[in-house]
């Protein structure tokens, strides 16, 4: 592994370390996340929705892991000392780019360099992404799933490609899914949210995804079948409730940009957007394939408005010179294999 | 202390799996790490394009011949909000480049490391910096 990656990869071992530190700390255990603020009620559309328009970022949980190191147990919230080290961990890469001149020892890597990166504004509070089940790790798939062939190009990459076929979804521009498309990433994670009467769509920056989502009207046809599935919402309260089925099978997966196990056709996905203040949405997503995982499970995490902060256009594919390099470059590895053979 | 060292090994496991899958693309597909690369150039253009830009440069051998490279640089979409735009880097600016060759051997490489002549770096500033930190945004 080059210096430089293993450097990128510095804050999040450091997070982790931190915690493993701190894992002899009494757990304090909550399965909930984040309730509105006390006293603060949210403002509503003209036509008396509940109004969640803007745009939102889950940058703040950049680094923060799928899955909880097992030794940190249940407990989900990171404690007071760890989020002030956080902070102080944030303040300092902010320092560090802005410094003008790069460090002295610096190198050249085959990485992505730091400054490719977003940046958390603010330290994510909690110790995983996945909150239920309480551990904090994706449950167990199912013996089907486990012997399921996984097409090469479905959610990852064939590290010898022949084809375009054999690259993700998200590296053919494709999708990311509907989990990939909000799941905090290394940059890209803004998501816009526009209302109209009976309708709510988000627009999310990269691979430029636009769910149109009906609100209280049937599921389409289960004969119909998409990469985003087909999404249909009410509202519970002031919480946004999104309900997700009809996914084509075997194409992307719950991990970040659409990575990891391909979800089944059975996968039905209910997003949860609350509006906690004025600059904050706790989302939620309960996963239910029960094709795929034993269980159901669920990811959680804040999504905020900054300031500034906007949606840019993603025009994928207009300049992927990495896929053809990349289909290049396994060529150029065959010839030099087949010469020392 | 085992624990200590297990906690840093599952932390290497996890951040091995996950670093190539947020990227835009694998790297170690793209670029050669056997070949590192290390030049002055003249900016001749930037391309502002998806999923990430491309500067290219000319490169004045030794023997006075100009050879043409392109470097890859950011997400537009990243730079943007280092408060970047694509008239930042004009025509003309010359440039210093570390980083590595791609594996064809064609004139491209990753921009590792990308400073100006005095050594200042190119890309300066935070994607979570400060208000209006997106070029041209009103202020909340």
């Amino acid at each position: 592994m080059n210096w430089r990656v293993f450097a990128s990869m510095g804050l999040l071992i450091s997070v982790t370390l931190l915690l493993e530190a701190r894992a002899q700390t009494p757990p304090a255990v909550s399965g909930k996340t984040v309730a509105a603020s006390k006293g603060w009620t949210g403002p509503k559309t003209p036509w008396g929705d509940p109004d969640l328009q803007g745009i939102w970022t889950s940058d703040d949980c950049i680094g923060t892991p799928m899955q909880r190191p097992a030794n940190i147990g249940e407990r989900l919230y990171l404690t007071e000392l760890e989020i002030e080290e956080r902070e102080t961990q944030l303040a300092r890469q902010t320092e560090n780019d802005k410094q003008e001149f790069l460090a002295a020892d610096t190198r050249a890597g085959v990485g992505p360099p730091p400054h490719w990166g977003e940046r958390a504004r603010r330290p994510c509070k909690q110790t995983s992404l996945v909150v239920d089940p309480p551990n904090g790790r994706i449950p167990d798939l199912t013996a089907e799933a486990r012997t399921r062939r996984i097409p090469e190009g479905a959610g990852n990459n064939n590290p010898r490609p022949a084809s375009w076929e054999d690259f993700s979804y998200y590296i053919r521009c494709i999708t990311r899914g509907v989990t990939g498309s909000i799941f905090p990433v290394i940059y890209g994670n803004g998501a816009q949210i526009i209302q109209a009467p009976g309708f709510v769509t988000i627009l999310h920056e990269m691979v430029h995804e636009a769910r149109v989502i009906p609100l209280n009207g049937p599921h389409a046809s289960p004969n119909i079948r998409t990469y985003m599935g087909d999404s249909r919402g009410h509202w519970d309260g002031n919480t946004l409730v999104i309900e997700t089925t009809n996914f084509l099978g075997n194409k992307t997966g719950v991990g970040l940009n659409g990575g990891g196990t391909p979800t089944s056709d059975a996968l039905k996905l209910t997003e949860r957007y609350t509006r906690t203040d004025a600059n904050t949405i706790q989302y939620e997503v309960t996963i239910d394939d029960p094709k795929t995982y034993i269980r159901p499970w669920k990811v959680a995490f804040p999504i905020t408005q900054e300031p500034g902060y906007q949606n840019f256009e993603y025009a994928c594919h207009e300049g992927n010179y990495a896929m053809f390099d990349s289909l290049s470059g396994a060529r150029a590895e065959e010839k030099r294999e087949n010469r020392e053979q | 202390m085992r624990s200590k060292f297990v906690a840093l090994m599952i932390a290497i496991a996890l951040l091995g799996a996950a670093v190539p899958v947020w990227a835009h693309h694998a790297f170690a597909a793209e670029f050669d790490a056997n070949k590192p690369v290390k030049f002055r150039g003249m900016v001749t253009k930037m391309e502002w394009i998806n999923p990430h830009a491309w500067i290219h440069i000319d490169v004045k051998g030794e023997d006075g011949k100009v050879t043409p490279w392109m470097i890859e640089a950011a997400a537009p979409n990243a730079l943007l909000r280092r408060g970047w735009t694509k008239n930042s880097l004009p025509s003309g600016t010359e440039i210093l480049v570390e980083g590595y060759q791609s594996k064809d051997g064609s004139n491209r490489a990753n921009g590792s490391i990308i400073t100006f002549t005095d050594g200042k770096k190119l890309f300066v500033g935070s994607s979570a910096g400060d208000p209006g930190a997106a070029p041209g945004a009103p202020p909340r």
